[in-house]
């Protein structure tokens, strides 16, 4: 394991509503992820895991608590700091791709690093080498909407790995995708992960896409249950994750 | 009545993204109700009856042009909303309603947002028609009696002919909607959203477009100006084809191109703003080839104005050069003349000149003689003396006129033929050049010739200082008048007080407002087309917030979608109401260069508001 600390989470609470009718979704969770760390996060529907993904993504901010991103705690810092750590710091995968149907793949790819200024010659270097790793070299000319759910969100993983993020936060990436589209895309994480290329914390409910993570960290009620580490069979991983569904019960749908 | 509460509901929740189209609306009907006000206003009736006879059929042509504005209008307007609409509306059919019922949901729901502005346009109108008569007044310089009233005829038109045009376009989208499948109306704001990518298309319409576009061009500058009025509807057919080949061509071409070149795309925000822009360009490509259409009839109208102006002012500078002229056969009447008007009026300028009337219907005038009489009048000198067999017209100024400088036309003058060669508007005899138009300038030489077996009239133009002494010098000058044989004087007197012509200068403004008009217009499709736009922008400026763009970068990003948007049009109808006012200027004998450049920067001014104000909305409606 690396020691280099990307995200450090102290305390964190989260609770919405006037004073009197406070609903607290995060109870005091702590979190630590390494560089090269692939963690999943499983949870019962309202268990708090988008909530965290939120705050995590520095697009909602806590109650009380701390969460650290590359030595800095985003809980404290301005907006502009804010965008700017968004933009060079982290990578997001969603579960809805979110493409730009304006552009091409490749312009979709590329958008990041044109709006940071870096040379054409660069952006192009940088999105064939992505590209082949993903197998969409081929679609790169094509819009989103001739491409598959599977080519898209492969497009999207490039996108979210075009700056060499901190960390990708991936929300359900394979939740609209068909069985092998989801397994090909998971194939593809695992892959860029083990090569050192980025550290991954994907929020899923689907047991079987938590078994291609390293950890997967199981919420509930707001708080963090427990964790498990994969070893080295995935098949016995993904039987350890359904007896812990099963143990904790809930909605995982 | 549950269908007309629904809508109502409806139409009130929604009332935000209907208002650019409400607003839009209560503009054209508050300028057509302006219009039909006047007419029924009598505001111009202090000018009299022939004035306001004049005034009153350029403001009835005004309304059917401005009514065919509306119906044009109307049909885009209610275009991008049942677009709009249909989306939203098309979920109900999940709710088991028929496509009849969703239709006469949507007719409801129009008729509010017409209702709404015909209301709104009419009350504003009422509000603001002594403002518009006193603005109409101003710019004409004329003295109007503005009155503050409401008159139920123009309001009625106005509904009319709003109400008529308005259920044309609801029915159409009613049956649009009847006839629609459930997928297209679900899926209707992204249809045509793609663009065919096929760059031979393109090229074959951009070249198509310019070779069109200069055809127009070329086919309205070009000969004589009866040559260019007789392909002046060609031209213009020419030019509008052009400008919707060349948007629908050439423009997503060259963006196409751009967005080819990874080295131009890939630079800050372009990556954004111009596949934004390639994106939208099957649908835009017609609202801006509309604007530029509009542009340059705006333009043209407001050279029009001005031209018509400049007319005016040389046909009162024609009229007025002499206040009082005699024809007469006494030789030594001048003098008399002079001591009678010198007893009222003090003389500004005099001038005396002779001519032979060689037969009933020509009078024949030396060069040599209309040179001093030029001189002496403070006129232009004539350019070249006519050659023996040579004669020059005398005409005047007119309002529209085909005929050329340069003609050959043989005129008998007496017994000789002559060549009538030029046409010349310089008033060297007066108000009486106009009123008898039989004068005619032959050389030193033939004049000679011809007084041999002519008789010799005299002609004296007086011109007073001051016109308030006019009647009393014309009361003096009167008891020469005489028509005997022997003694055949007669006499003209041009009322400088005189306001035939006033209709004229109301005719200039007009243009003017029709210039405003179509220019605030052609803002207003564009705010209103990129107000739409923003909608529908709405969820991918979300999506490029949540993949960590902030919100200073995509509000550049904007700020130079929405600029190109405003300038494609712009310098379009810049280079082609260049031709189009400089043809006009051609067959109007004038230079309106200025006129042009005064307009031009009047458009990019309300171009420039509207620019402004459609970045702040936008940049509200997506959220950055």
């Amino acid at each position: 394991m690396n020691d280099k600390k990307v995200v450090e989470i102290k305390n964190l609470v989260k609770s919405y509503g006037a004073k009197d009718f406070q609903t607290t979704v995060l109870k005091g969770i702590d979190l630590t992820i390494y560089k090269d760390d692939f963690i999943a996060i499983m949870g019962p529907s309202g268990s708090g895991k988008t909530t965290l993904l939120n705050i995590l993504s520095t697009i909602d901010k806590p109650t009380q608590g701390t969460v650290m991103l590359d030595g800095k705690d985003v809980t404290r810092i301005s907006n502009k700091e804010l965008a700017k750590l968004r933009k060079d710091k982290i990578g997001f995968v969603f579960q809805d791709y979110n493409l730009l149907d304006t552009m091409t793949l490749q312009d979709n790819i590329a958008l990041p690093l044109a709006l940071d200024g870096v040379p054409a010659r660069q952006i192009l270097e940088r999105i064939r080498e992505l590209s082949a790793a993903f197998g969409i070299e081929e679609q790169l000319r094509k819009y989103p909407y001739q491409l598959s759910g599977g080519q898209k969100q492969r497009g999207a993983v490039c996108r979210a790995l075009i700056t060499n993020p901190e960390i990708i936060f991936a929300d359900e990436p394979t939740g609209a995708l068909d069985s092998k589209a989801g397994k090909d895309l998971l194939h593809c994480l695992r892959r860029v992960n083990e090569s050192g290329q980025a550290t991954i914390l994907m929020v899923t409910h689907d047991p079987h896409s938590a078994s291609y993570a390293k950890d997967v960290y199981l919420l509930s009620d707001g708080m963090m249950k427990c964790r498990i580490g994969r070893g080295s069979d995935r098949k016995e991983f993904y039987n350890r994750i359904i007896d812990l569904q099963t143990s904790i019960g809930g909605d995982f749908s | 009545m549950r269908m007309l509460r629904f809508s109502f509901i409806n139409f009130r929740n929604g009332f935000k993204s209907y208002l650019s189209l409400v607003l839009s609306l209560s503009f054209s009907i508050l300028v057509l109700y302006n219009f039909q006000n006047i007419i029924y206003s009598e505001a111009f009736a202090v000018l009299g009856q022939r004035n306001k006879q004049y005034i009153d059929m350029l403001i009835q042509t005004v309304s059917v042009v401005l009514v065919c504005f509306l119906f044009f209008f109307v049909w885009y307007a209610t275009n991008v909303f049942l677009t709009r609409r249909k989306r939203e509306i098309g979920i109900y059919i999940f709710m088991g309603m028929s496509n009849r019922k969703i239709g006469s949901l949507y007719m409801i729901e129009i008729s509010f947002v017409g209702i709404t502005a015909l209301l709104a346009g009419v009350g504003f109108g009422v509000l603001f028609a002594g403002l518009f008569q006193l603005v109409m007044g101003a710019v004409s310089d004329t003295e109007i009696d503005v009155r503050f009233g409401v008159s139920y005829k123009p309001v009625v038109f106005t509904a009319v002919s709003f109400l008529t045009v308005y259920l044309i376009f609801a029915l159409k989208g009613y049956w649009n909607i009847v006839r629609s499948s459930v997928l297209s109306m679900i899926s209707a704001a992204r249809q045509n959203e793609y663009v065919h990518r096929k760059s031979q298309v393109f090229i074959v319409k951009a070249v198509l477009g310019i070779l069109v576009l200069a055809a127009g061009y070329v086919l309205a500058n070009k000969g004589t100006n009866q040559d260019m009025l007789a392909n002046a509807l060609l031209a213009v057919v020419l030019v509008i084809v052009g400008v919707y080949l060349l948007f629908g061509g050439l423009i997503p071409l060259v963006f196409q191109t751009l967005a080819g070149r990874k080295s131009f795309l890939y630079s800050g925000q372009r990556c954004l703003w111009v596949n934004q822009t390639i994106f939208r360009m099957r649908k835009n490509y017609r609202t801006y080839a509309m604007v530029c259409i509009i542009g340059i009839c705006s333009a043209t109208a407001l050279a029009t104005g001005f031209a018509m102006r400049e007319r005016y002012n040389n046909m009162i500078l024609f009229d007025n050069q002499y206040t009082f002229q005699l024809l007469t056969n006494q030789p030594n009447l001048g003098e008399q003349a002079e001591r009678l008007i010198r007893g009222e009026a003090d003389i500004a300028c005099q001038t005396s000149l002779e001519a032979l009337s060689v037969d009933r219907d020509h009078l024949v005038v030396a060069y040599s003689d209309v040179k001093r009489a030029a001189q002496e009048g403070g006129l232009s000198p004539i350019v070249r003396e006519p050659a023996d067999n040579e004669t020059f017209y005398l005409s005047h100024q007119m309002l529209l006129s085909l005929i050329m400088g340069n003609r050959q036309i043989p005129v008998t003058l007496g017994d000789e033929i002559f060549q009538e060669t030029e046409v010349i508007r310089q008033p060297y005899v007066g108000y009486m050049q106009k009123q008898m138009g039989c004068f005619y300038i032959v050389s030193d030489t033939a004049y000679e010739r011809l007084r041999q077996k002519s008789q010799t009239l005299y002609i004296h133009n007086y011109k007073i200082a001051d016109d308030t002494d006019f009647e009393r010098a014309r009361a003096a000058i009167d008891v020469l008048i005489s028509n005997t044989d022997e003694n055949y004087t007669a006499r003209v007197a041009v009322n400088p007080f005189d306001n035939d012509l006033e209709w004229i200068k109301v005719l200039h403004a007009l243009c003017v407002f029709m210039f405003l008009v179509f220019i605030v217009a052609g803002g207003c499709i564009m705010f209103m087309k990129l107000y739409n736009d923003a909608f529908e922008e709405k969820e991918r400026y979300l999506v490029l917030k949540k993949i960590g763009f902030s919100s200073r970068t995509l509000a550049a990003s904007v700020a130079k979608e929405l600029l190109g948007a405003y300038m494609l049009p712009f310098v379009v109808m810049t280079v082609s109401a260049y031709f189009s006012v400089n043809a006009l200027g051609r067959m109007m004998y004038t230079n309106l260069f200025s006129i042009y450049l005064v307009s031009m920067l009047v458009v990019l001014g309300v171009f420039a508001l509207c620019y402004i104000l459609s970045v702040a909305v936008y940049r509200k409606n997506v959220g950055v």
